[in-house]
């Protein structure tokens, strides 16, 4: 949490500056959204004239045949001649309808592709790779702050939300727009008072709209939280079945989970009281139009200054539409809040700084000796806390130095120090010479081969996992470093070889198995530098040994950092760092340290054997060597 | 363009066999379905009753409009035209009424089956062995709390009410029209199912399309994931630039899906409004020279009532055809949600089980021989016993069976053969209850649940004060480490033991453990290593938790190891070496070597 707020601006600016960018950023494809309010914007004006001509029809025929009928309105003064026979202008007319359906289908077409063309290809995709690319290239602060989950949902679901805003905001507003105003001037050209007195009530329409989604929008957020809830409830339980069980928990699991689903089923009893009243009363209301029209209408019918069907048919189609845009309008007041969060979350991670800057200038190294220096240096994650203290060494190549200390005591803010994972605030480290931070990004990691303590590999094939930092490696390449980290025999083995994925229901490695291949993985890249970060801290002691002698083959010639607890890496160790609260409180060799009755010779004593034992096993190894 | 495989980050599994999304109609899991709505039968019927009225009442009101027009408006009757539109305003509160309570009765009785049906499943589960869960996949007993049971929702509140309001406007208005022009009437049924084939056809392709779309984001997100997962790896070997290009491909792949589906519903809108306005065209066509031609006389009106009502009659044409594709998915969830609602538990405790009311703690093993499955035994004729109070360790390489001994001793399993005594009284005549009551057990992956960590120690004994859970605490002396958290013992934890360190996470296993105070406590010794210091205090609790109670242990701890009363070296499902810790380590045998290796000393 503090993390994010030192790496990550907290964003404060409000919704007003937020939806400006947003528009900012719609700008850049203002080609494309002219191009798709054109089309709806034909598109409407085809489906009104498919109306008209409906209504021209009823009304031509009521002429024909209905005695006492006014003449209809022949839409800009388009009147059929009269030698032309009724029934062929109603041809003609049908026909027309016609011809405007499929004009209008085509148009509606164009306007799904761009639309889909806009949305998908424009804004999703580029935004999502972007989104990626930035988000790969942020500290791992970042990573520390932020559960795996959220970081996902920014760019799986709140780059959605961006799109949100293009088609539920920005298109819809302008196409609820420009439909209302074309309806509305069809309508008043129809009859003005007609007009007026049927959308007397489009005005509480619009403010109940807005006041549902308003009502209900808090509702669905908390009926949100709680089915979450049940969901976490219900995998947790089965997750921790084992628990459940052992402590014999069914009946109270039960309860819990009884009492989840009924919170959810009641909170959802108060959202439907509030929905099941919503829709009736928007239909409610169009109707209400519908009666308005129906006895004005009919009065004006009566009087003879409205037609049936250009007047009544066509207004009643009209006034369908107007209501279905105006009821988007709770939509579109929904997708803007929805949108400015998602938006909010995805500028977050556009706009955080990338801590670890490369250099303008920086020297070449192509291949390192693997001398490194620790000069004076200070480092905190965040304010609060030191984690390093004047910590000072350096190490020539070859060395193999070997960290020692309690949890929290520094060795892993030391260890990605050394690839510029973090800058030190404080204080300099050196890598052959030179201060890191005046060298290639790459040139620095391509040098360093690391293993974390569990280290992550993907689901693909194991080649391509060993050929992670380098994937141009030849196979004989990726065979060979697998050879070193002791991983060729079992792999080999494998049904498919280095061609065997790794993943869930493929194969599945053991924790040593995982720790070799990470070996193989990091030695790919001959590296001068390995860094090895308490490698066998995830696997069951007793297979420890497999990982031992992977470590052992490929620390010869590397300066070789090891976190470690165990007593034979330590004794191993050129030399031992121990840390305490961030501060090198011994250093030297195993020996050494032993005799000074340090931290270190105490923690060591803890899992050292005791002289029992010790007695007993070399009783019985002198005795068998007797025996040889 | 398709992605080639071996470019993207993560596979996503091809092989992984995908649970059916449809199901012809079945009558027995309609029936069933249906039956769980019977606690609710008042609100069904009089559902069923609204159903029915709105069904028919829907085409009068369109037909209110149409004689309206055709009456009075065209007779010029003022008179008759206020009391037709206020007639037609009642008739439409009347209607909007009864679609209030139709449509809450249908959310309600929905989520009324479906609360139940999610209570049930979960009582299910909870009364399932162990077996079930270790051959179940997470991923799958979710989706049928949440996506199949969200598919039985949408069968009861949409799929049967919706269809028979939807049926019965098409009846209604279908009679309406007839009843006024059996020749138009006519025409329009013949486009009906043109229409009804159009919909089928591109629902058909539409999913296909969907499920296309779905498996291409899932290669999205797969890849996604294990770049956050990963990123320490991906910056480390400098892999961010190469990644992002492998993205920046998938993304475009997925959206080429897109533009597919978009393509689908750009062809498929306009057909169905292409449609709507043939029929128009076509009534005016044949209305037209039905009026027009002096030996069929048509009226007008006929038409305006046409415009009105065929709407009503295609409508539900679409309307049906989407519930079709629901009541398919319902039929997949509802089998899949029955079948394991169904699923007997492969043992269940003897009828005859007795609960044994303070346990002593004497435990012993007689010939057991185990399997998970048949063919492949885990445990071969194991034997000890244990006298109450002792400590039992057990040691052994990974896969050896010590696990198999534990899961044996909880009665998670039953043995395949032999006995297993717990003070004298075979496991399977107690019952399990009363045996997990005094009965503790500490895995190594013990569970944390989301809550504070006074909530999870609590768990041992659920009516426990926060003075006893406090005093438990103390008493494994370890207050410090949880004073040291954050809010101390009201810190909150995330979810899997989030915001804690192993060390934490154990302690409040132990202290959960210590609280329950069981007479036998199974304990399995977390492998990875914790700091020295740590570990140090955690060995000292494990001691005070271990004192007074039969315990056993599989072991990764020298300490541990060195005290038990009894240590069992197993290999491959077999005892092979027993004893104290100086009588194994003179053997010089399997223990001396293991030991050996622990030590890592080549003494």
């Amino acid at each position: 949490m503090n993390a994010t707020e030192q790496n990550i601006a907290v964003d404060e600016t409000s919704n007003w500056e937020l939806t400006v960018r947003l528009l900012k950023f719609s700008w850049q494809y203002k080609f494309r959204c002219i191009q798709v309010l054109s089309y709806q914007l034909l598109m409407l004006f085809t489906g009104l004239a498919g109306l008209g001509l409906t209504g021209l029809g009823i009304d031509f025929l009521r002429y024909q045949v209905v005695p006492g009928t006014d003449p209809p309105n022949w839409p800009f003064g388009l009147e059929p001649p009269v030698n032309i026979a009724p029934l062929s202008v109603i041809m003609g007319i049908a026909v027309t309808i016609l011809g405007f359906a499929l004009f209008r289908s085509c148009l509606n077409y164009f306007y799904t592709m761009s639309m889909g063309k806009l949305i998908y290809v424009d804004i999703v995709a580029t935004l999502r790779a972007l989104v990626f690319e930035k988000m790969q290239k942020l500290s791992f602060r970042f990573f520390d702050a932020n559960a795996s989950g959220t970081i996902i949902n920014r760019v799986a679901s709140d780059v959605g939300a961006l799109r949100m805003f293009m088609e539920g905001v920005f298109i819809q507003s302008f196409i609820m727009i420009l439909s209302l105003v074309v309806y509305l001037v069809y309508m008043l050209n129809i009859h003005v008072l007609l007009t007026l007195a049927c959308l007397a009530t489009t005005p509480l329409l619009w403010i109940v709209s807005v006041i549902f989604s308003k009502k209900t929008r808090p509702l669905y957020m908390e009926n949100r939280t709680l089915m979450d809830n049940l969901v976490m409830t219900f995998v947790e339980h089965i997750q921790g079945i084992n628990t459940i069980k052992g402590f014999y928990l069914e009946k109270d699991s039960i309860g819990q989970f009884e009492q989840a689903s009924g919170r959810v089923r009641n909170q959802r009893q108060r959202i439907f009281n509030n929905v099941t009243i919503f829709a009736p009363f928007v239909g409610l209301l169009t109707q209400i139009n519908l009666v308005i029209l129906l006895g004005y209408g009919g009065y004006l019918v009566v009087n003879g200054e409205l037609s049936i069907g250009t007047g009544i048919v066509v207004f009643a189609g009209l006034l369908q539409q107007f209501s279905g845009q105006i009821s988007n309008l709770a939509g579109i007041v929904d997708s803007i809040q929805q949108s400015l969060a998602g938006a909010r979350r995805v500028f977050e991670i556009l706009d955080a700084p990338i801590e670890v800057i490369p250099p303008e200038n920086p020297h070449l190294l192509v291949e390192a000796k693997g001398a490194v220096r620790f000069e004076h240096v200070h480092f905190k994650y965040h304010e609060m806390n030191t984690v390093l203290n004047d910590v000072d060494f350096s190490v020539a190549p070859g060395e193999v130095i070997a960290i020692a200390g309690a949890t929290g005591s520094g060795k892993s803010a030391l260890m990605s120090l050394i690839p510029r994972f973090y800058d030190p605030n404080e204080g300099r480290i050196l890598l052959d010479g030179h201060d890191l931070r005046t060298l290639r990004i790459e040139d620095i990691r391509h040098n360093i081969g690391l293993v974390f303590q569990e280290s992550f590999l993907f689901s693909n094939t194991i080649a391509s996992n060993i050929a992670f930092g380098h994937p141009s490696a030849t196979r004989d390449q990726i065979v060979k470093a697998a050879k070193i980290a002791a991983a060729h025999e079992f792999i080999e083995e494998m049904p498919e070889g280095y061609d065997s994925i790794i993943s869930e229901s493929g194969v599945n490695l053991s924790g040593g198995q995982r720790q070799r291949v990470a070996i193989a993985r990091a030695l790919l890249l001959e590296p001068a530098v390995l860094l090895l970060d308490d490698p066998t801290a995830s696997v069951d002691p007793e297979t420890e040994h497999e990982i031992l002698e992977a470590i052992e083959n490929a620390i010869e010639g590397r300066t070789t950092f090891i976190v470690a607890h165990r007593l034979s890496t330590l004794r191993r160790a050129d030399r031992i760092i121990v840390l305490d609260h961030g501060r090198i409180v011994e250093m030297g060799k195993h020996d050494e340290l032993m005799s000074q009755k340090g931290t270190y010779s105490q923690a060591i004593n803890i899992q050292a054997i005791d002289p029992a034992s010790m007695k007993l096993l070399k009783a019985t190894r002198t005795k068998k060597d007797g025996e040889l | 363009m398709s992605v080639r495989h071996d470019l993207s980050l993560a596979r996503t599994d091809k092989t992984r066999n995908r649970e059916k999304e449809q199901r012809p109609l079945e009558l027995s899991l309609i029936k069933r379905l249906f039956s769980y709505t019977q606690p609710y039968a008042f609100m069904r019927n009089i559902l069923f009753f609204l159903v029915l009225l709105r069904g028919a009442l829907i085409p009068l009101l369109a037909l209110v409009v149409s004689i309206t027009i055709n009456g009075p408006i065209t007779d010029k009757d003022l008179v008759g035209i206020l009391w037709y539109a206020i007639g037609f305003g009642a008739f439409a509160l009347f209607l909007q009424i009864t679609l209030v309570y139709r449509q809450k009765f249908a959310l309600e009785l929905g989520e009324s089956v479906v609360q139940d049906l999610r209570n049930l499943l979960f009582r299910q589960l909870m009364r399932m062995p162990m077996s079930y869960f270790n051959k179940t996949r997470l991923g799958r007993i979710i989706s049928r709390m949440t996506t199949d049971i969200e598919t039985l929702r949408t069968g009861v509140q949409n799929v049967l009410f919706v269809t028979i309001v939807g049926l019965m406007q098409m009846i209604c208005s279908g009679i309406c029209m007839a009843y006024y022009n059996i020749v138009l009437f006519s025409v329009i049924l013949v486009m009906a199912p043109l229409l009804w084939i159009i919909n089928q056809y591109f629902h058909k392709k539409i999913s296909a399309t969907s499920r296309e779309l779905q498996e291409s984001f899932s290669r999205v997100t797969a890849s996604l994931v294990e770049s956050v997962k990963g990123i320490r790896v991906t910056q480390g070997f400098v892999r961010e630039d190469i990644n992002a290009g492998i993205f920046r491909r998938l993304v475009q792949d997925h959206s080429s899906y897109n533009l597919k589906a978009s393509r689908n519903t750009a062809i498929y809108i306009p057909l169905l409004e292409l449609n709507s306005q043939f029929f128009i065209a076509s009534i005016l066509m044949i209305g037209g020279y039905g009026t027009l031609s002096p030996d069929w006389d048509m009226p007008v009106a006929d038409l305006i009532s046409f415009f009105f009502l065929a709407n009503l009659f295609f409508n539900p044409i679409s309307q049906l055809g989407l519930r079709f594709t629901d009541a398919l998915s319902a039929m997949a969830g509802a089998e899949r949600v029955f079948r394991l609602l169904d699923a007997e538990p492969e043992w269940t405790d003897a009828s005859d089980a007795q609960t044994i009311d303070s346990m002593k703690g004497q435990l012993e093993f007689r010939n057991v021989t185990f399997a998970y499955e048949p063919e492949n035994p885990v445990l071969h004729d194991i034997n000890f016993k244990a006298e109450p109070g002792q400590t039992i360790a057990l040691v052994g390489h990974t896969g050896c069976g010590k696990t198999s001994i534990i899961n044996l001793i909880s009665k998670f399993y039953l043995p395949t053969s032999g006995e297993i005594l717990i003070d004298g009284k075979e496991i399977r005549n107690i019952k399990s209850a009363s045996l997990r009551s005094q009965m503790g057990v500490v895995l190594q992956n013990n569970f944390i649940f989301s809550g504070t960590v006074l909530d999870n120690i609590r768990l041992g004994k659920l009516d426990a004060t926060d003075e006893e859970v406090i005093d438990a605490v103390r008493q494994l002396n370890c207050l410090d480490l949880i004073g040291a958290m954050t809010e101390g013992i009201r810190t909150k934890v995330t979810e899997k033991g989030g915001g804690l360190s192993l060390g934490q996470q154990q302690l409040i296993c132990f202290a959960r453990a210590f609280l329950a105070d069981p007479r036998i406590l199974i304990l399995d010794e977390a492998t990875s290593s914790i700091d020295t210091i740590t570990e140090a205090r955690l060995q000292e609790s494990m001691s005070t938790l271990l004192a007074g109670r039969t315990s056993i242990v599989v072991a990764h701890r020298l300490s541990t190891i060195r005290s038990a009363d009894l240590i069992l070296v197993l290999d491959d499902g077999r005892i092979v070496e027993r004893g104290t810790h100086t009588e194994l380590l003179s053997l010089d045998g399997t223990y001396s070597n293991l030991y050996r290796q622990f030590i890592d000393s080549d003494i």
